[in-house]
């Protein structure tokens, strides 16, 4: 009762005002002794003037006329040109496409119902719904462009009510319509010889961002089971098997994948027989998978291995075949515990599709390097048009982070 | 249930549910339709040459190239051997990846570090830098930086940013040392080595007498007084030796109306484009491998250290790093391969790397050798970097950093 009676009867002290609110903050985290002081002016002094410059030459001096004349061939590449499609317009045909794509996205944000694919999904819609209203004059982008790009949103809503209200909007179901996009896509692409609307384009004139997305898709889906693969053969108890996989997959690792991209247009043809169907873009599709599929071999390997071994005992124990401790034990805990590293993988994959130009297919980068080239006028505008890619690949590569943290989250991938 | 015949059978086991039996079975019929697939690309590949005529083996290796090359860090004209000029593109190879790899690591340490500073600002801006760069293709960045170089002035009309630094289109040149014509270079390098060889050993040997005996030994006072000592005996004595000293500072100097510079060392445009590329992607990923790895000290090292009184950064470098060091080797040295192997994307900006100029042989020589030759090269580099890493990370683990 003593100690009661000393202590004054008042609330309790504030905080001093130097602590918080802004002042608190800029204290806290900008000079926290005098060393972080050190660093504060110094960045300032860095930061400020490069942000200073870079706006003023953004806004003021850059020419970004280079990005409105290249337009549509950033995307499509030669696609829609006389001498890819002769006397037709064959616009439409990769945007028919793009619509089935977003269909399928807002598919998949229907059946999981996830804030992340929510937004990715509306976040597509929106981006597309803002290149409809491009002031381009009509003679460019014609109405027909326009209409069909304003189709997306409502793509996206019909596959979300596809996704959420519908039978198809099941695992099973996603993966059949995912598989049947892709089919239609290839086949809207290439055309169907006697088909009147649908003539034949040849593989070699696509291009653009769509050459790139088309190859990063199929390396991304047929990497990673091959990769899985791979990593079981190499941590396999066959002596052969284990053989095989560690020498492609070394093999493949230890040489730059430009190499094996240049040797695949010159070697591989001579590798079949004559007439062999395989044009180049197949075999760069199946160079680029390989590659990754070497390196994904070692993302799971690195997973397998921090297993802890009582898992797999464990199933073993309780009676369940080798086959099946493998794929319903010992996998889903590798690869949950390995997404970072495996999505890592996947960015990398769709960067390294911008490595093509070596066997002459014009992707983003190389129809941009080569429109440069072309057009002496627009040399000074170079920095311009790469800023500009970068800033294109880096919205999909950020956005593939931001779903593999979002999917790691949801996982309790270190929380459990 | 039918008996099974006992032929078929091993240790009463029937041959087709005999666990080791169907193992080898798999394991001969994949093996051999691994080879039979490998025998038949390559009767393919030797059909396809027999019968387009297609040349092939190693002979063309003695013949003379007769191509310029771009740059080069050798000394090459174009009546060297097609061995030569390949050797001198493997050279332009490595020079790029040993001096990226250097750059790279410490630009990546410093953003990594920075990453993890408590200052708001300082670890957005590592934030923001890594998240740029590793995330945009190398490709792009080389075609930015390449035109960058592209667009500074010619030669003539280039920048002097203070004397003896000229910066053009042509490349940034700069001071170097010269190895003087009255020999003695090579001799003091090698004493210079010896020096430094013996400056380590004082080191370890004084370090541990300290420990021992208790007694200020000085190690690092040592360890750098006695190479320095040594190089400039050697250096004084060759030099009045000599009459000259073994080296001299070569100036770059403009020559003629047109300007071209000689004289100093001059780096290229295509490798400064190529360099500071490779640089700032690879720093990106080597940052996160840091951050990553002195994230995965435990707190309690670094509260226990606070408590006995070191500062943040006798902290980091003696107690946080070298427990970071173990977890950041391993994908430290697969970023080195990753840089060594991105050097192969130089063609693009026209510096002559090993798989430009190979890329240029198979026009004039059997493509199909030169692939071989192409694949040994990279292997050898890679293998190069994963002995000297492994090696290293068994010195740390085993010392305890």
């Amino acid at each position: 009762m003593a100690v009661n009676a000393e202590r004054p009867n008042t609330a309790p002290l504030l905080p001093p005002r130097s602590e918080t609110g802004v002042v608190g903050w800029v204290r806290e985290n900008l000079f926290g002794d005098w060393f972080s002081g050190v660093l504060t002016v110094l960045s300032l002094v860095v930061i400020v003037p490069f942000l200073w410059f870079g706006l003023r030459w953004m806004i003021l001096d850059a020419d970004w006329t280079v990005i409105s004349t290249l337009g549509g061939r950033m995307i499509i590449g030669q696609y829609n040109t006389e001498g890819a499609c002769p006397g037709q317009n064959c616009f439409w045909r990769p945007q028919v496409a793009l619509l089935l794509t977003t269909a399928l996205l807002g598919m998949g944000w229907g059946y999981s119902g996830a804030r992340t694919m929510k937004r990715v999904a509306l976040g597509v819609a929106v981006i597309l719904t803002i290149l409809a209203f491009l002031p381009y004059d009509f003679e460019t982008m014609g109405w027909d462009v326009r209409l069909l790009l304003l189709a997306n949103p409502a793509a996206v809503l019909a596959g979300w009510y596809v996704g959420c209200r519908t039978p198809m909007g099941s695992g099973r179901g996603i993966v059949i319509s995912g598989v049947l996009v892709f089919v239609l896509t290839l086949v809207l692409l290439r055309g169907l010889p006697g088909v009147p609307g649908l003539q034949p384009v040849n593989v070699g004139d696509w291009g653009g961002l769509m050459l790139n997305l088309l190859l990063a898709v199929t390396g991304i889906v047929l990497s990673l089971p091959l990769g899985i693969a791979l990593a079981l053969g190499r941590r396999s108890s066959l002596p052969v098997v284990k053989l095989l996989c560690v020498v492609f997959i070394e093999v493949f690792r230890g040489v730059p994948l430009i190499t094996l991209l240049f040797m695949s247009n010159v070697l591989v043809p001579l590798a079949f027989p004559e007439g062999f169907p395989l044009s180049r873009l197949v075999r760069a599709g199946i160079v680029i998978t390989l590659f990754s599929a070497a390196y994904m071999a070692e993302n799971v390997r690195g997973g397998l291995q921090a297993l802890h071994p009582g898992q797999a005992e464990a199933a073993r124990s309780l009676g369940l075949p080798g086959w099946q401790t493998t794929i319903f034990i010992s996998l889903p805990q590798a690869i949950r515990n390995v997404i970072p590293a495996i999505v890592g993988q996947f960015i990398a994959l769709f960067k390294d599709t911008s490595l093509v130009y070596i066997i002459g297919m014009l992707d983003v980068v190389e129809i941009s390097r080569a429109f440069i080239q072309g057009n002496p006028q627009f040399i000074k505008s170079a920095h311009e048009l790469f800023i500009f890619l970068a800033l294109v690949f880096w919205i999909f590569t950020y956005t593939m982070s931001y779903v593999s943290r979002r999917i790691e989250e949801n996982l309790g991938v270190g929380t459990r | 249930m039918k008996e099974v015949p006992g032929f078929l059978t091993v240790n009463g086991i029937p041959l087709w549910r005999h666990v080791r039996i169907l193992q080898w079975v798999s394991q001969v019929v994949s093996g051999l339709l691994v080879v039979a697939l490998v025998v038949w690309f390559f009767s393919n590949i030797a059909g396809a040459i027999e019968e387009r005529e297609i040349p092939y083996g190693f002979s063309f290796l003695s013949r003379a190239y007769q191509t310029p090359i771009g740059q080069h860090i050798l000394p090459y004209e174009s009546s060297n051997s097609f061995l030569y000029a390949f050797w001198v593109a493997v050279v332009n190879t490595l020079v790029v990846s040993v001096v990226g790899v250097i750059l790279a690591t410490a630009l990546g340490i410093a953003v990594g570090v920075a990453g993890l500073s408590r200052n708001w600002i300082v670890s957005k801006a590592a934030l923001v830098y890594v998240e740029f760069f590793r995330n945009v293709p190398l490709l792009v960045q080389l075609f930015f930086w390449f035109y960058i170089m592209l667009a500074l002035p010619p030669v003539d009309e280039g920048y002097v940013v203070i004397e003896n630094l000229y910066v053009n289109n042509a490349g940034i040149s700069l001071p170097a040392p010269h190895a003087s014509s009255a020999g003695g270079a090579g001799i003091w390098v090698g004493i210079a080595v010896a020096g430094i060889a013996a400056g380590l050993l004082a080191r370890s040997l004084l370090t541990r007498r300290e420990i021992e005996t208790g007694k200020a030994s000085y190690p690092v006072l040592a360890g750098l007084a006695l190479p320095f000592l040594v190089g400039t005996i050697a250096w004084l004595v060759l030099g009045s030796g000599n009459g000259e000293a073994p080296f001299q500072i070569s100036h770059p100097a403009p020559q003629g109306t047109f300007g071209r510079i000689a004289g100093g060392l001059t780096m290229p445009a295509g490798m400064i484009a190529l360099l500071a590329g490779l640089v700032i992607y690879t720093s990106s990923f080597i940052a996160e491998i840091v951050r990553a790895g002195l994230g995965s000290v435990s707190r309690g090292q670094v509260e226990a250290s606070r408590a006995l009184a070191l500062s943040p950064m006798q902290t980091l470098r003696q107690v946080t790093f070298p427990q970071a060091l173990r977890v950041i080797i391993p994908p430290l040295i697969s970023q080195y391969l990753n840089l060594t192997k991105n050097s192969s994307l130089a063609g693009a900006i026209g510096y002559s790397d090993l798989t430009n100029v190979a890329k240029t042989m198979t026009q004039t020589a059997p493509a199909v050798s030169i692939y071989i030759l192409i694949m040994a090269a990279y292997l050898a580099m890679s293998l190069t970097y994963s002995l000297i890493g492994n090696l290293y990370n068994r010195h740390i683990r085993f010392t305890g950093g």
